[in-house]
């Protein structure tokens, strides 16, 4: 088909006038952009309009066309090249028209949308290409009817030109565009030679992160990202840039003042970090006169990228308003949700809650676990010791249908079996020790035998609580804290120590940081800090910001306000006894979250919160923590009723679960679906030696002696138990920490120094030297010997394999040597220190 | 070295945990975040030789004028109470007991202006924890030795010789618990921990089958061990991560005790003649035990000559008369522990310092412009020598030695003054600069940390500290 030329021309007087329409948008762009003066018309920039925002954002839709039809223009030129009149000139002039009507199309949507962010350098090689291809497209379409219409042969050279000209252009517009929405690198990367090389693994990552946030960080990333920057900021240019000092008008301890900048006008270019100041001077030579940190520090390599990412990023600083707050803080509120219903077996409360998480998460209940592995766990995370072989036979032969919760009841009442445990427990969260710096000099106090007495009389939660932090004599070591001769920093003065553990104890909350400066992982600011620990300060403590005093002052208060006031003027004793009440009431539903969690974590392996002291992460059930913290509080704080609730449970009778990554168990896509396998503790560990073969403490160890363990009333059989001997080499290297600071959880992990402990250690190999002989007076044949082991240290029959191996070992010329050895190996064995 | 840092390390960053103390009883060292950039080295042995207890610098590596000892004397007058004896630099003269190791200053330098930290009234086990941790005690979270940090960041040297050795101290005695609370990997995770040798006559014990214990017997149990484990009903359970590191670390275990290497601890096998060399107590002995185990190849030795309060360098009086003997004690090892590695070529790659917390003088306690309360009576007229000596615990100007690891040869660095106070007055350098100076030799990056309790926590205080490059040749 050819167009007749009446036609033509009239298509070429519409294209001049879309030119002239073209061109003058052009225009107002750059008057956007440049020359606008602040509120007139002309700076009413397109996103105020939703339509053009909208028609912006077909930007990238529309693009494709005019790449494809001025490429195949070109390229059916090149084919064409011997015969300009071939058969093909119809459809190319078709294909050109459609190619420049439509880059027409893109450039202006470009430029609408180019008005709704910051993108750097690229964007502008990207409009610079994309304008120009679509303005040379109409000259081009001139010549083309020219050529056409009068038969201007000459022009065909210079259109042929100007149409590969136009190709390369698109291609380079379509290039620098495509950097814009994937990155620099997202080409360069897959070529092995280039320096950003990445490996297909790593690839894609990238990749199903770009196809699901469209290669934008997601609103979790910015804000850590941004953390960092600002912890970057906080290190090393705070001082001279922030409350105290404002050097060269610059503060960068605030979104407002960041943005805002300097003498010298702003400091962050958002998209483009070589136009950026502060990029400029961090990254400047260590000699140079405007370089920063500016007193010969240089910002590591490490730090520079960050903060240039950061910028490359559009410098992301996720702060709506100033009321909200950037870091997630868990409500404060007690709730009550409804209790799902009872279905079947399951009408235990934590089992109807359990339930109804395994149907939201398509989880089916397995079997509940067989008796020998439930008596070894409700054994060792009750009162810490292995059932002795008469407690094995007679749950064995325990007819009754709740015979398991019965027997957690005993459990649960055999109270100084259970103080014993849980002394542990409480030992390293308070950091309460035999042992430890400043006993000796009276900077630190021991709060052992209370601790004892509250724990065996199951004293509640509350008063447990207002004891520690209003204390007597007897309890108060965890609020005096450890007291170091001479000078420390004031971050770690006592009265800031109490406030910090208490925090970290009782609420889950992190007060280190702002103990120093105002926080940059959380919103709490130092001033929070120091009023926190003011309640605990004969005198309002003078504010020190990374140790060097403010001249500041605050008031005594809670960290938050809803909880009740503390009377500033008060003496001290005044002010701990408010700060105990407003701690422990029932508004306070984050204590007795915390504590929840905590006993949660210690008999079920993993939390609903982890870690344990960071309270405002996300648990993997809000309504059942939030069902058991509000009924926890309402049964008196009950903590022994609070753990027979959870043991009684179907729930807590599930396979335990095992991970060969141990980073899987914390990570937030954590589902539950059953108890975490969880490593004897060094006590444990320790006792279940001592009750099979007899103490691996002597009885000059022990630095807490309970009355029920005194003279005449020790029972026969009884040992010294691990935690009330003074830490040494084989508690230490099982794990018993050194309660310098407080520990909330252990390590459940096997190393080379533990393992050398257990293998050749003195302390280890003389229990098992004395048990050997022991067992060989009391069983004599190593036939007994075997069974008996199997039954007592692992609950269960030997099976014809180990017995065999065993019986080969121990021979029938029964000695010691190879019974200690076979009590040994198995002491060793996983299926004995694992609980399952 | 190029750090480009993008979005997709910050994802893969993003996507792991970071805390600080455990949970769920996770292994620390496998939940933190770290920013390490590995770095080329001059060293890959560290042999640390802790003067415990205070070392004045005037009595030992920086001699100033000698007054001997005379009934009567002043003791505003007395500078130094040994005579300075020459070494092989020169102009450069130690005191007097120290001739052998002057002898082999050829090979290293000394630091004459090391400058301790302000902490107050003075404590030793603090200022030992501020050395060995680079931190201030207290501190929130468990700050980790230096040879901790060492271990975490590069390893063992050979697989079966733990990485963190620490020879000679006793944690039974006075500040035990102090000792304590710096002898630990802190929030690095117990696996990185000190393996501790008190007493280096015995260390055999540490590294072989339990006593009595024949080898036959130790293999046949390891063998049931492993019969047992195979055969048991440990399948039922499947695999986690609790079981495999517990059977990986009984392996390790094993093949140290069995490898021939463990001989390295059994130092009835060296040599008589040069045994005796080395054998002047027990920081004599922890020498050669350093030696025998840096030629089987180790990462991080500390040789102590063991803090007790009031005893070895810790001279609250007699200061002159102790301090002959404890020359005796260090002068000919560590001079034969720096001969014996240049003969076998491994000086190149062990990085040998000794130090002490602080240094001592005989009036000043503390620093000259920031004295703190004094701890020791001393008389303005000295007449009895349990008088004569540094009794007072000085922190500004204090002498470190240096050999091997790229360190320069013949040199000397900084200055104290030669009058009273002997305070530094050329070059101050503080722990940060000799903790970046160490790892420096080691290519560990200054700016090495990890995220704690989603704090950063670097190998020196706010991964401020830097290496001083003018140390190494």
């Amino acid at each position: 088909m050819r167009f007749n030329s009446k036609n033509n021309f009239s298509l070429n007087h519409k294209l001049i006038v879309l030119l002239i329409i073209f061109l003058s948008i052009i225009l107002l762009h750059l008057i956007y952009n440049e020359f606008a003066p602040a509120g007139s018309l002309l700076s009413m920039a397109p996103e105020n309009f939703w339509f053009l925002r909208f028609v912006g954002r077909l930007h990238p839709l529309v693009v494709h066309f005019p790449v494809a039809l001025l490429l195949f223009t070109a390229l059916f030129e090149l084919i064409t090249i011997k015969h300009y009149h071939s058969p093909l000139r119809p459809g190319i002039q078709l294909l050109l028209l459609g190619g420049i009507i439509t880059s027409l199309i893109a450039a202006i949507f470009g430029i609408l949308l180019s008005g709704n962010a910051e993108y750097g350098d690229n964007l502008l090689l990207h409009e610079l290409f994309g304008i120009s291809t679509a303005i040379l497209g109409v000259i081009l379409w001139f010549l083309h009817q020219r050529i056409l219409e009068k038969n201007e042969v000459r022009y065909i050279k210079i259109y042929r030109c100007g149409l590969f000209i136009a190709a390369i252009g698109i291609l380079l517009a379509g290039h620098y565009g495509a950097t814009l929405t994937h990155g620099e690198d997202y080409l360069s990367n897959t070529l092995p030679w280039t320096e950003n090389y990445e490996p297909v693994e790593k690839m894609e990552l990238d990749i199903k992160s770009n196809l699901s946030e469209g290669g934008i960080l997601s609103k979790a990333e910015e804000k850590e990202l941004n953390i960092k920057v600002r912890a970057i900021f906080a290190h090393n240019c705070y001082k001279c840039h922030g409350e105290e000092k404002v050097k060269g008008e610059l503060r960068l301890d605030g979104k407002d003042f960041v943005f805002k900048g300097g003498e010298n006008g702003k400091v962050i270019v958002p998209g483009n970090p070589d136009k950026s100041e502060l990029y400029r001077r961090i990254t400047l030579a260590s000699n140079h006169e405007d370089v920063m940190p500016s007193k010969g520090k240089k910002l590591s390599e490490y730090d520079v990228s960050v903060i240039e990412f950061w910028i490359k990023k559009g410098a992301p600083w996720p702060e709506g308003s100033k009321n909200e707050e950037v870091f997630k803080v868990a409500a404060l509120a007690p709730r009550n949700p409804e209790l799902p219903p009872a279905s079947g077996i399951y009408s235990n409360p934590v089992d109807r809650w359990t339930n109804q998480y395994f149907t939201r998460n398509k989880i089916t209940w397995p079997e509940p676990v067989e008796d020998r592995i439930f008596l070894r766990r409700i054994f060792l995370d009750i009162i810490g010791l292995l059932p002795t072989k008469q407690e094995i036979d007679e749950f064995g032969n325990d007819k009754r249908p709740d015979k398991r919760s019965l027997w957690i009841k005993k459990l649960l009442d055999r109270e100084d079996d259970y103080a014993i445990h849980w002394l542990t427990f409480w030992n390293d969260a308070l950091r309460n020790d035999y042992t430890g710096t400043g006993y000796i000099t009276n900077g630190r106090f021991a709060i052992t035998d209370w601790l004892y007495q509250s724990i065996k009389t199951n004293k509640s939660y509350d008063q447990f609580v207002r004891e520690l932090v209003n204390p007597n004599e007897k309890s108060k070591g965890f609020i005096e804290g450890i007291k170091w001769r001479g000078v420390v920093n004031s971050s770690q003065r006592t009265e800031m120590q109490a406030a910090q553990n208490v925090s970290q104890v009782f609420l889950g909350l992190n007060l280190k940081c702002a103990s120093c400066h105002n926080s940059f992982i959380s919103d709490w600011k130092l001033e929070d800090a120091y009023a926190f620990a003011n309640i605990f300060a004969d005198t309002t403590l003078e504010i020190n910001r990374c140790d060097k005093p403010t001249g500041k002052y605050t008031d005594a208060r809670m960290l938050w306000k809803e909880l009740g006031s503390i009377d500033n003027g008060a003496k001290v004793s005044i002010k701990r006894k408010q700060l105990a009440e407003n701690l422990v009431k029932p508004q306070n539903g984050r204590i007795y979250r915390t504590i929840v969690n905590r006993i949660w974590a210690q008999v079920m392996g993993r939390g609903f919160i982890e870690p344990l002291d960071m309270m405002d992460n996300d648990p993997w059930s809000q309504d059942m923590l939030d069902w058991m913290a509000f009924n926890f509080q309402k049964n008196n704080s009950n903590i022994k009723d609070l753990i027979y609730l959870i043991t009684t449970s179907k729930t807590y009778q599930l396979p335990s679960v095992g991970f060969k990554d141990p980073n899987q168990i914390i990570s937030q896509e954590y589902k539950f679906t059953g108890r975490l396998r969880r490593r004897m503790s060094a006590e444990e560990f320790a006792d279940a030696g001592s009750a099979l073969f007899g103490s691996i403490f002597p009885d000059s160890m022990v630095r807490y002696r309970p009355e029920s363990q005194v003279g005449n009333n020790q029972q026969p059989g009884s040992f010294p138990r691990a935690s009330l001997v003074v830490n040494n080499s084989f508690l230490t290297a099982l794990g018993r920490p050194n309660r310098e600071t407080v520990s909330t959880s252990r390590e459940s992990q096997a190393n080379l120094l533990q393992a050398l402990e257990l293998t050749n250690g003195e302390r280890f190999n003389a229990m098992l030297k004395s048990g050997a002989e022991n067992w060989k007076l009391k069983y004599k044949s190593g036939d007994l010997i075997i069974k008996e082991i199997y039954k007592q240290a692992l609950g269960r029959e030997v099976r014809s394999e180990e017995y065999k191996i065993a019986h080969k070992i121990l021979g029938d010329n029964l000695k010691n040597d190879t019974i200690q050895d076979l009590f040994w190996a198995i002491m060793l064995l996983p299926e004995f220190q694992i609980i399952y | 070295m190029s750090s480009q840092w993008n979005r997709r390390e910050f994802l893969k960053q993003s996507s792991k945990a970071t805390l600080a103390a455990m949970a769920a009883g996770a292994p620390l060292s496998s939940l933190l975040t770290s920013c390490n950039n590995r770095r080329d080295s001059r060293a890959d042995t560290v042999i640390l030789l802790w003067m415990a207890g205070g070392m004045a610098h005037t009595d030992t590596f920086d001699p100033k004028r000698y007054t001997p000892f005379s009934k009567g004397m002043h003791a505003k007058d007395v500078l130094s109470t040994f005579k300075p004896v020459p070494t092989i630099l020169d102009g450069i003269s130690f005191s007097e007991g120290l001739e052998s190791i002057g002898k082999v200053m050829d090979r290293g330098t000394v630091i004459r202006s090391y400058v301790a930290g302000d902490m107050g009234h003075i404590l030793h086990s603090r200022h030992q924890y501020h050395w060995h941790t680079c931190y201030k005690p207290p501190q929130s979270v468990s700050a980790p030795h230096i040879g901790s940090w060492i271990a975490k960041e590069l390893g063992n040297v050979n697989p079966v010789i733990p990485a963190f050795i620490d020879i000679g101290q006793r944690f039974t005695l006075g500040e035990g618990e102090e000792l304590k609370a710096f002898h630990t990997a802190g929030f690095l995770g117990s696996e990185y921990g000190p393996f501790l040798i008190p007493d280096p006559s015995v260390g055999l014990e540490s590294v072989r089958p339990p006593v009595g214990m024949s080898s036959k017997r130790f293999e046949n149990r390891n063998k049931l061990y492993n019969d047992l484990i195979n055969k048991g009903a440990m399948g039922e359970f499947g695999s986690d991560y609790q079981k495999e590191s517990l059977k990986r670390s009984m392996e390790q275990a094993y093949r140290l005790l069995k490898s021939p290497e463990a001989s390295a601890f059994d130092l009835s096998q060296e040599p008589k003649e040069s045994y005796d060399i080395y054998n002047t107590g027990k920081f004599g002995l922890g020498c050669l035990m350093a030696r025998r185990l840096t030629e089987q190849g180790a990462r991080f030795i500390s040789v102590t000559t063991e803090y007790e309060p009031f005893k070895s360098w810790d001279t609250h009086d007699n200061g002159h008369t102790r301090l002959v003997d404890m020359k005796k004690q260090i002068d000919g090892p560590i001079a034969q522990l720096v001969k014996d590695l240049e003969k076998t070529g491994r000086l190149d790659r062990t990085l040998i310092i000794l130090a002490s917390e602080f240094s001592r003088d005989m009036m000043v306690e503390g620093r000259p412009d920031l004295k703190v309360q004094e701890q020791v009576e001393q008389p303005d007229i000295i007449h009895d020598i349990k008088n004569y000596g540094m009794h007072r615990h000085f922190t500004d100007g204090c002498s470190i030695l240096m050999f091997g690891g790229g360190i320069k040869k013949g040199y000397v660095y900084g200055k104290t003054s030669e009058e009273r106070p002997c305070k530094t007055i050329e070059k101050p350098i503080r722990i940060e600069s000799i903790h970046q100076t160490i790892y420096h030799a080691l290519g560990i990056a200054e700016d090495t940390s990890y995220l704690v309790e989603k704090r950063p926590f670097y190998t020196t205080p706010d991964g401020l500290g830097r290496a001083e490059m003018d140390l190494f040749a």
